[in-house]
């Protein structure tokens, strides 16, 4: 018998009149002279924050500084040694339930729209998203000017899910009004390293 | 003449304060999305790129969707293939049910509103939970969505702030947006943290590699996948592109498109079922299929869902979402209204003023006018066209075949300018409603031109003349 599935390609088949080409994707696109400064721009722009991390500046000093509330920290950095939780040590996501801040790593900023790619680095995931705060580490030489140059470099890692994250959660759903803060992040800090 | 979307329409701008707020806030978002085209130079080739794509996608989509099933397997997904919503719907309740699942949080999908899966699944018992706060006050409120992209657009804050007293316990009298959010950000939390298994919509399936991404601002996809044992996708089939360089055109696209933003919050790529879990796709035709038979029509199934045209769509801003028939509005929704049923849907055919801002747009190009303009034409080969219209072409027909007569009547037209109000604006003449009619010429261009007496022309022949 023929499967669901061979019966709608089938279906499909037997529809389409006309054929049409692929295009050349070879877009001329926008480019920035200074992509730390436009990246920065741009966070602003989307509610988040990018800070250049001065050479001999502590890293875990700067983070405290900027988080003095925060106390059940996630990360699975080998560099936050003050993190409170590790997600790769948690047998269920929901142990992750009620945590104020995680640091985790990017792999590529994008200048024209400050998103992040974050591939999934760590056992469970929902720590990018149900933290109070998140603190990305980006190498400042990881920025590119656009979407397509990041989606020519993007690597996914053994978990296989990755996310572009672009400022903290926000929502417009009520009378157009920009809240900042709707189900993930309420805040996010970029440090560029 | 009045079609079902006029009669919804006459309610909404009764309510004037409303009607011009709604019209607005929308416009203010065009202008938005203007602000983020003109900061690219390549806008206009992004546009014509992401056209071509998906012309050429959807006319090899049987080649498409058997390359990303076969990734999107291989990576670990169970794939289902739906014929139609019911179909869809069964498939859905029957991997809850295999999971015991009771709680199902759901982020947004415009394709579980056309299947209805919602009533399906809680007269099956299964707590359904919206999760984008404009999906959820509607769902609290018993609604529908009034717009794709922004659906609790025609309510106001006071509307919301007094749904959440009753539901979610907030303070009397307080509407201020952030603490009304924040208030669904504690009520849903606790949702996301008990659910059984999490639903999502997609926006792009990526045929190289089986990726299946969506774009939230909220985070509420992710909320929803990260935490529960059971990730179900419910994908158009039309959502499939070839290939990561591709997505890139229409990731750019996109929230630019749809609210002026440079990019939502979020861009999650689900490639493998996280560790411990199950993720299940569930690929839908309901109706996409014939219309890749429909060439007038065939382009409708490049849509990506950004509510561009909607929100530039001069009739959708001032008679709101409500006022349509079909779920989807605007310029879109009339047409994918048509491409279902012509006969159900065809009353929002006349939500149209034929100004083409929803061409000038839309980010994939989609000749949504012109479809309008076509499907018009063939009003009354389905037994749908008004009338009065149709009485009125007949006579004029008839007036224009007789050169006599037409001259007589012109002759005589500047009487009606004499006329008591109540002659002319009458429940009669539909062109009176709303509007003044123009004033007849006491003589007609046709008899000035005649006596020489257009000065304008005669001025101008002189001018070129010296």
């Amino acid at each position: 018998m023929q499967s669901r599935k061979e019966e709608l390609l089938e279906r499909i088949r037997t529809k389409i009149r006309v054929t049409c080409d692929m295009p050349d994707l070879l877009i001329d696109s926008i480019t920035f002279p200074d992509r730390v400064a436009q990246f920065k721009v741009m966070l602003q722009a989307v509610g988040g924050e990018a800070i250049e991390l001065v050479q001999g500046e502590n890293m875990q000093e700067l983070i405290c500084s900027r988080f003095p509330e925060s106390k059940i920290i996630a990360s699975n950095l080998p560099e936050i040694s003050f993190a409170t939780i590790n997600p790769d040590q948690v047998d269920d996501p929901h142990e992750l339930a009620y945590i104020d801040l995680a640091i985790i790593r990017g792999e590529i900023g994008v200048a024209e729209n400050a998103c992040i790619w974050i591939p999934q680095m760590m056992k469970e995931r929902v720590v990018c998203f149900i933290a109070e705060y998140l603190v990305v580490l980006l190498e400042r030489s990881a920025l590119v000017n656009n979407m397509h140059e990041a989606y020519e470099q993007i690597s996914f890692h053994d978990k296989e899910f990755g996310v572009f994250i672009s400022g903290p959660s926000k929502t417009a759903d009520i009378e157009q009004a920009l809240v900042i803060g709707a189900h993930g992040a309420k805040g996010v800090l970029v440090i560029l390293t | 003449m009045s079609t079902k979307h006029t009669k919804a329409a006459d309610r909404f701008i009764a309510n004037k304060a409303q009607e011009v707020w709604h019209n607005q806030t929308l416009r203010f978002v065009r202008d938005k999305r203007d602000n983020m085209a003109m900061q690219l130079p390549e806008w206009e080739t992004l546009r014509e790129t992401a056209h071509q794509i998906k012309m050429h996608t959807i006319t090899h989509l049987d080649h498409y969707l058997n390359e990303f099933s076969m990734h999107a397997e291989a990576n670990g997904v169970l794939v289902h293939w739906a014929k139609d919503a019911d179909e869809h719907n069964q498939i859905v309740y029957s991997i809850l049910q295999s999971h015991g699942v009771k709680k199902l949080v759901k982020s947004k999908s415009m394709l579980t509103e056309e299947c209805h899966l919602n009533p399906f699944l809680i007269e099956k018992g299964i707590d359904v939970v919206e999760s984008d706060l404009g999906e959820r006050i509607l769902q609290l409120m018993h609604k529908a969505p009034s717009h794709i992209v922004m659906p609790a657009i025609h309510l106001k804050r006071q509307d919301v702030g007094r749904l959440f007293e009753t539901k979610l316990n907030t303070e009397k009298d307080n509407s201020d947006p952030t603490y009304l959010t924040q208030a669904a950000r504690v009520h849903l939390r606790q949702e996301f943290l008990t659910a059984g298994a999490a639903m999502t919509g997609a926006n792009f399936g990526v045929a190289s590699t089986g990726d299946v991404v969506v774009c939230t601002n909220e985070g509420n996809a992710d909320m929803g996948t990260a935490l529960s044992p059971l990730h179900i996708i419910s994908m158009g089939m039309e959502k499939v592109i070839p290939d990561l360089k591709s997505l890139a055109v229409f990731i750019r696209l996109l929230a630019r498109s749809a609210t002026g933003q440079p990019v939502t919050a979020y861009t999650s790529h689900y490639r493998k079922p996280r560790e411990g879990s199950e993720m299940h796709l569930v690929i839908v035709d309901n109706g996409r299929s014939n219309m890749l038979g429909n060439e007038d029509h065939l382009q409708t199934l490049k849509c990506i869902r950004c509510g561009a045209c909607m929100n530039t769509c001069p009739v959708y801003r001032r008679s709101g979402g409500y006022s349509y028939t079909y779920f989807i509005p605007g310029p879109i929704g009339i047409n994918l209204g048509m491409s279902r049923s012509p006969e159900k849907y065809s009353d929002n055919l006349s939500a149209c003023s034929l100004c083409y801002s929803c061409n000038n747009v839309c980010p994939v190009k989609i000749d949504l006018a012109d479809q309008i303009y076509k499907w018009r034409q063939k009003l009354d080969s389905f037994g749908k066209a008004d009338p009065a219209k149709k009485n009125l072409s007949v006579g004029m027909a008839f007036l224009f075949k007789r050169p006599v007569l037409f001259q007589t009547g012109l002759k005589m037209a500047p009487v009606i300018n004499r006329m008591p109000r109540f002659f002319v604006y009458n429940g009669l003449n539909d062109w009176g409603k709303g509007r003044e009619m123009p004033h007849f010429a006491i003589h007609s261009f046709a008899a000035l031109w005649k006596k020489g007496k257009i000065s304008g022309a005669n001025q101008k022949k002189k001018n070129a003349e010296s």
